[in-house]
């Protein structure tokens, strides 16, 4: 008997250990649109700005332009809905339309539809992160990655009278800023947020790496640079440096992205290096100080600014109705209402040809699309590293290992060349 | 004649009486048999047979690599780490779960309304989602939540960066852990304590055995199988723990600083795509789960006889 039970405790051990690692994550599924012959699962994320009344609204908008069409919302746990949707497709349940999420890997599988010449025809960019030739996700808007947002009255009460413009002048207001008590920069995000740790770091590579050298991370792909060398070395060495002299509050490793967003709102620091969509969210709900914003600065004051186009549609080869899926697609990205929609949750500067962005828009929001403007047309605009897709992107995987080795950065737990060296060495594991 | 004609008809009579209990056994064991086998025993012989595999779903095709993906784990930083992680983690929540429980145990088991509210109170942490314990410890946990901030209200200027300290956040994860299995080594501890007969504590107290010469030599000894579930129980929760660490900390600050086995078999498999040496970490795991399972078993069940 007492065999039988030792047996038996042990088979449950193994089974419990080894079934605990299996795919997870009930989707949180609801029915929206109205009732159709098709039903299509849609993969979306929700944030601060992206919540379920946008989706909701956004998808019965669409749904009413394409009938025989049922969509069922789908929302990633985490703002990562790409490892969401890797998980959704291991257990054979990869979502018919998916927003958002990094097309590869996915698309060399042949587990995507491209987009058509035709489908594309209305884009500014239609050729944004093609794999193969081929786009996979409908390049509907640009995002500037990352701004630096400011409050004006620390600025001022530091007697700072203009924002820097070259990297020199950031360190000198950050010393100034600290002087006077004042935490420079709120940098953060802990737990699933990890990512969020990375905007400095992608503004130091755009400014140090990628606007000398447009195709390096291609480079490095073809094995032609590695991140050990001077050039990706020395923007890391921005980062570890503004942490060492204590201008980053390190209380932001434990934060969510959504507290640390407050954080700053707070005035708990007075600089917020962060993507676009923040401009839309600090216009709509105002904090007590008046807000700036400009670009990370370059070193010799030159104007740089990482972006991104992208963050559209992508469709499943499995979908029950492709061409439903696609048509579904393309109405809920080009429906104006929805890119309204878009513009005002999530700042979105919206990358479709003819589209106006409501006149009601707040000046944050205004100046974030004059900075990018600027950068259009001083040639300025490079890409925003690791948030990259297409070809010339990292390898899957190694965005979160960025992310974590960033927060090594801001611990100290890594120097610069550690650091670098750690990302050759990830690379190495990616690529097996 | 007769007697020969009795003895086949009772032989008949008896096979008649096992294939009975047979088909009994059979149609009451065979829809837990299939879904056993279908959700546990297939599954753990898939994941077997992809760990000897290079499967990348969005790198096919699949080859057979034999044994490569377990000499790659020899070898692997992240993975000997999160083996390290895995093992501190389980060892502290073995040792302060049972005694913290013990020691409530010790305490609740008295008669009355506040003993059984109490009970209650202990074990709710128990049946909470552990995403939900997660959510709320660490709200209370960030740097300026709400422990942090009532430090501060009290002087303290510089309090710990529970979660973002790479020292402290591993300690503070055990200490979540243990804070949600306490309240199972409690009850089960409590149940072990009610079984202890009376007449052992009089006869202890008529040998002069009072307080805590009674509890070394009546109840400790007593409680030895409580302690061999517990201990199992919390070895199990140890090494497949999970969800905390992907809410609270995702394996940090910083690279794997909190990341266990469980979480690196997830990150390998949907971040990294390497769904073939995911399978050999799980398997890995699997064994070793099993292994320690049954030494600890067979020792606290020596330790059980022996007492």
């Amino acid at each position: 008997m007492r065999r039988i039970m030792v047996f038996g405790t042990v088979t449950l051990a193994c089974a419990m250990a080894l079934t605990s690692c299996a795919a997870g994550g009930s989707s949180t599924g609801q029915a929206a649109g109205k009732k159709g012959d098709v039903t299509l699962t849609f993969l979306t994320f929700e944030t601060p700005n992206l919540n379920a009344a946008y989706w909701d609204a956004a998808i019965a908008r669409a749904s009413a332009k394409v009938p025989g069409v049922t969509i069922k919302k789908l929302v990633a746990p985490t703002a990562d809905r790409t490892a969401y949707a890797k998980q959704l497709d291991a257990s054979g349940q990869l979502p018919n339309i998916m927003i958002a999420v990094d097309s590869a890997g996915f698309a060399q599988a042949g587990k995507l539809v491209p987009w058509s010449d035709a489908q594309l025809k209305d884009f500014v960019s239609p050729q944004s992160n093609p794999i193969n030739g081929r786009i996979y996700q409908l390049p509907y808007n640009t995002q500037p990655t990352p701004l630096v947002y400011y409050n004006k009255a620390d600025f001022a009460a530091a007697d700072i009278t203009a924002p820097p413009t070259t990297y020199a002048q950031l360190l000198a207001d950050s010393a100034a800023l600290k002087a006077k008590g004042m935490n420079p920069f709120v940098v953060g995000g802990g737990g699933a947020d990890t990512w969020a740790d990375m905007y400095p770091l992608i503004a130091a590579v755009g400014t140090d790496v990628y606007a000398e050298n447009p195709q390096w991370l291609a480079d490095r792909s073809a094995g032609k640079v590695t991140f050990a060398d001077p050039a990706f070395t020395k923007a890391v060495s921005k980062i570890a440096a503004l942490t060492s002299a204590g201008y980053v509050d390190k209380a932001g490793l434990s934060r969510s992205y959504a507290d640390d967003e407050q954080a700053f709102r707070d005035n708990k620091g007075a600089m917020y290096p962060m993507g676009s969509w923040f401009a839309a969210s600090a216009d709509a709900k105002k904090p007590s100080f008046d807000m700036g914003v400009f670009a990370w600065p370059s070193d010799d004051g030159r104007l740089v600014v990482p972006a991104y186009t992208g963050g559209g549609m992508s469709v499943s080869s499995t979908s029950p109705d492709t061409a439903l899926a696609q048509k579904w697609a393309l109405a809920f990205m080009e429906d104006k209402q929805n890119l309204d929609a878009s513009v005002k949750s999530d700042g979105s500067i919206i990358a479709i040809k003819g589209y106006t962005p409501p006149t009601t828009m707040g000046p944050v929001y205004k100046a974030t699309v004059d900075i990018y403007e600027k950068a259009v047309a001083a040639n300025g605009i490079v890409n925003a590293f690791s948030i990259e897709t297409g070809d010339g992107a990292l390898p899957p995987g190694m965005s979160a290992t960025t992310a974590t080795g960033v927060q090594d950065l801001m611990t100290g737990r890594k120097t610069a060349a550690q650091f670098s060296s750690f990302l050759d060495t990830e690379w190495a594991k990616a690529k097996q | 004649m007769t007697s020969n004609l009795d003895a086949a008809r009772a032989r008949r009579s008896r096979l008649g009486a096992t294939a009975r209990r047979l088909g009994t056994f059979s149609a009451f064991g065979a829809p837990g048999l299939v879904l056993y086998t279908t959700f546990v025993l297939v599954p753990v012989a898939l994941t077997i047979y992809y760990s000897l595999t290079n499967q990348n779903p969005f790198n096919p095709p699949t080859r057979f690599v034999g044994l490569a993906n377990y000499i790659r784990l020899a070898s692997d930083d992240d993975f000997l780490r999160a083996l390290r992680n895995t093992a501190l983690v389980t060892g502290i929540i073995v040792v302060t779960a049972n005694l913290g429980g013990l020691l409530i145990a010790l305490l609740l088991d008295r008669r009355g309304w506040l003993y059984n509210a109490l009970r209650s109170v202990f074990f709710t942490p128990v049946v909470l989602s552990s995403v939900v314990v997660s959510v709320i410890w660490r709200a209370i946990l960030t740097d300026d939540g709400l422990l942090n901030s009532m430090l501060r209200s009290l002087g303290v200027t510089h309090p710990p960066g529970w979660l973002s300290d790479p020292n402290l956040a591993l300690f503070t994860l055990a200490w979540i852990l243990t804070w949600q299995m306490v309240g199972f080594c409690v009850v089960v501890y409590l149940a072990g304590l009610q079984g202890v007969p009376v007449e052992l504590h009089e006869a202890a107290s008529i040998d002069g055995a009072h307080g805590l010469a009674r509890f070394r030599h009546v109840t400790w000894p007593m409680l030895a199988p409580a302690l061999t579930i517990n201990t199992v129980m919390l070895l199990i929760t140890g090494f497949k723990v999970y969800d905390q660490v992907q809410v609270i900390t995702n394996g940090g600050p910083g690279n794997g600083t909190t990341s266990t086995i469980a979480f690196q078999v997830v990150q390998t498999a949907f971040s990294g795509n390497h769904v073939g040496y995911a399978s050999a970490m799980a398997t890995v795991m699997l064994l070793l789960v099993a292994s320690v399972s049954v030494i600890v078993l067979r020792v606290l069940q020596r330790r059980e006889v022996s007492m």
